[in-house]
């Protein structure tokens, strides 16, 4: 079965040790997760956990299966295959040298990034993309000299207000 | 007395129905010990945490209800781990309770503190921690619930110290519980149903799941409607009264010869409360290669988590049976039939005594002279293997094992919750040297309360099957095998005020057997067994179900 990036959106009551639990069941199926964003949701008592793992289909109904097993888990949404809108932040500290000044802002224009700190020899860029295009922009500037980077795996919401 | 959170403990404790549990005290349980004074709840004391584990563990397998555990925090609580591990695997209803630190010590490191949620997460349904007195009712509740519902477990509650001696406010709090999945329609039966009656070799293969489905006499008659053969796993075996025609033993590494080889030559499995553990299923890609298979489970995790399935229903065990008595009717399937009395007839001639040689031959001595209901509870190791052989299960809940853990040194303390489960029937235990040697301190339990159990020691001076594989596997080089003779164990027994005696290698039995039968506390018999007596036959690593080897 084809090995992808599979991206579930899990609801879970706000608890101590959710996030451990979950990671575990990862673990102790010997997969790795990719990255994992959490922050409460507009009900203070639940949070919205994003992970992506790269993993064939199977696996991934083995794991959402796992986790709808844990007692602190609301939902577990695969979306992989559900129109949503998924977004990543990145933040890249970029060297700039004279000789290539005007193709780095070039590029920061026409990537669509924003410049949110800047000096003679250094800017930070901060770029909201999905994770494609984060990684291409990454690809794009690293040859100028990326001194720092940060990015926090992808969030997403569905397209539909019935999604989840 | 003014009410504390220990005593809305033992309320609960009492309306779940609990009358017995298991445990050790330290400083952090001592509000709980200090009120179980007065309750109508038994606590036995055991003398090793691991041990209060187990037998809650068999005190449930044996009654069908939630065993409860206790232990202090710290190393009384890390004790439990392996107890709580083995009720894990088999799928066991536990409750384990653990005192923890004053919360206002919590995370301090402070004495005999640990983070027993952290270490028992992976090994239970689900573990939590009581921080505020107003939930201990409502926690209480969601750990029986939640041990019991679905496919069982254990689920463990740690309560500060604090937290046990607060006086109670009265402001009992809920506290929220997710929903359990819906149950699958039953039109997926009628597919399986119509699957299975369009097939001509098919096979039943019992798991677990039937005995914690408390659904033996469905079962049972199931395979009585409608003719069709059966296999069990270990945890399956006794689920149905062994002995009739239907029954061809059980699959596996140490299974039956014909059991292995008709499952490989079906052409329909209806799995019933099984997960097709490797230790039954051998290598997966050569298992039953012409079989489709169906799997009913409660546990949507366990379908399809091994190997492949074509048909699957998710729900209670009982409910589906009901369904497809209705749904299967009995046909003629002469042909396989003849087949299976055939391989029957070879096995048997290949297997001789069951292929467990003089310990078997006591074994089935053992039953004969006890009554129809007596339960036995083998431990780990060759023994294990030799009294699920050659014990005919002759009533349900006879045969108390751990097969998914395979914990050496269970079978002692969890022969103490059987038998406080079940104080009517007789209780025997079989174990080796090296399993009874892990909880021998139990002796003084079972002294302590005077328990009637017959306890039998299948003493080869070795790790039995760790030589057997040595020798089978690793050009017979005995490393770290050898246990010796340096022990006394009937004097040991004698020293925990338990009678005992020795049979000597090859010597008659009865006399033994019989004074053990009429002892009216408990009695230990150790049987001395020839080091080279293995288990046969056995199926090699790597090799499938029906690659079973007989000899060297």
């Amino acid at each position: 079965m084809a090995v992808q990036e599979h991206i579930i959106s899990l609801l879970v009551n706000n608890q101590p040790g959710v996030l451990s639990r979950i990671a575990g069941v990862f673990s102790s199926k010997g997969y790795n997760i990719r990255s994992l964003c959490v922050a409460e949701t507009t009900n203070p008592d639940v949070s919205r956990i994003t992970l992506t793992s790269r993993a064939d289909r199977d696996f991934t109904d083995k794991i959402k299966k796992q986790l709808d097993r844990l007692v602190d888990i609301v939902s577990v949404t695969d979306l992989t295959d559900i129109p949503s809108v998924k977004r990543e932040l990145m933040i890249i500290g970029l060297r700039i040298k004279e000789e290539n000044r005007r193709e780095i802002l070039r590029a920061i224009d026409l990537f669509g990034c924003k410049i949110v700190a800047m000096d003679e020899d250094y800017l930070i860029l901060e770029v909201t993309a999905n994770t494609d295009k984060t990684a291409a922009i990454l690809k794009f500037f690293e040859p100028f000299g990326v001194e720092e980077m940060n990015r926090t795996g992808a969030i997403a919401v569905f397209r539909q207000p019935s999604g989840r | 007395m003014k009410t504390i959170g220990a005593d809305i403990v033992l309320q609960v404790l009492e309306e779940e129905g609990v009358e017995a549990i298991f445990g050790y005290p330290g400083a952090n349980t001592l509000p709980l010990n200090d009120r179980l004074a007065d309750s109508p709840i038994r606590h036995y004391l055991m003398r090793h945490e691991q041990a209060a584990a187990h037998a809650a563990d068999g005190y449930a397998r044996v009654t069908g209800k939630t065993g409860v555990c206790l232990a202090t925090s710290g190393p009384g609580a890390t004790n439990l781990v392996t107890g709580i591990a083995t009720a894990y695997m088999d799928s066991t209803p536990l409750v384990a309770i653990t005192a923890q630190v004053n919360s206002e010590l919590w995370g301090r490191d402070a004495f005999q503190e640990t983070d027993i949620i952290g270490i028992t997460m992976p090994i239970t349904k689900h573990s939590f921690m009581v921080r505020d007195p107003e939930q201990i009712a409502s926690s209480l509740r969601s750990a029986f619930r939640l041990a019991r519902s679905g496919r069982p477990g254990p689920v463990l509650l740690d309560i500060p110290r604090d937290i046990l001696g607060t006086p109670d406010s009265g402001n009992e709090r809920s506290i929220p519980e997710n929903t359990p999945l819906p149950y699958e329609n039953g039109e997926a039966l009628v597919r399986i149903a119509e699957a299975l009656n369009r097939s001509e070799r098919p096979i039943i293969l019992i798991g677990g799941g039937i005995k914690l489905g408390d659904a033996c006499d469905l079962a049972t008659a199931f395979v009585k409607k409608t003719g069709i053969p059966f296999v069990s796993t270990m945890m399956g075996i006794g689920s149905i009264i062994s002995g009739n025609g239907y029954d061809l033993g059980f699959i596996g590494t140490h299974g039956n010869q014909l059991a292995n080889s008709m499952i490989h030559q079906s052409d329909f499995i209806l799995a019933l409360g099984s997960r097709f553990t490797e230790r039954s299923t051998s290598v997966i890609a050569k298992f039953a290669p012409l079989a489709s298979v169906a799997q009913i489970d409660i546990d949507p995790t366990s379908i399809g988590k091994n190997i492949k399935v074509d048909f699957q229903w998710i729900g209670d065990i009982k409910d589906a049976l009901v369904a497809l008595s209705e749904l299967v009717p009995p046909r003629d399937r002469s042909q396989w039939e003849t087949r299976i009395n055939e391989e029957r007839a070879l096995s048997a001639a290949k297997e001789g005594d069951d292929g467990c040689g003089e310990a078997g031959l006591l074994i089935r001595k053992i039953q004969a002279a006890l009554p129809r209901d007596a339960i036995v509870i083998p431990d780990v190791g060759l023994n294990q293997i030799w009294t699920v052989r050659s014990w005919q299960c002759r009533s349900p809940r006879s045969l108390i094992t751990t097969g998914g853990m395979g914990t050496m040194g269970f079978s002692l303390p969890a022969a103490i919750g059987v038998k406080i489960g079940a104080p009517e029937r007789e209780v025997v235990t079989v174990s080796g040297d090296g399993g009874f040697l892990m909880n021998i301190q139990e002796l003084a339990t079972i002294s302590s309360y005077c328990l009637p159990l017959k306890i039998v020691v299948l003493n080869n001076g070795h790790l039995g099957m760790i030589r057997q594989m040595q020798d089978l596997f690793f050009e017979a080089r005995f490393t770290n095998c050898a246990l010796g003779d340096t022990v006394d164990l009937v004097a040991v027994a004698r020293g925990f005020g338990i009678p005992a005696e020795r049979i000597p290698v090859h010597g008659n039995p009865d006399a033994a057997i019989a004074r053990m039968k009429e002892a009216k506390g408990p009695y230990l018999v150790e049987a001395v067994i020839d080091q080279d007596t293995y288990v046969y036959p056995i199926i090699p690593p790597g090799k499938s179900n029906v690659e079973m080897i007989s000899g060297k």
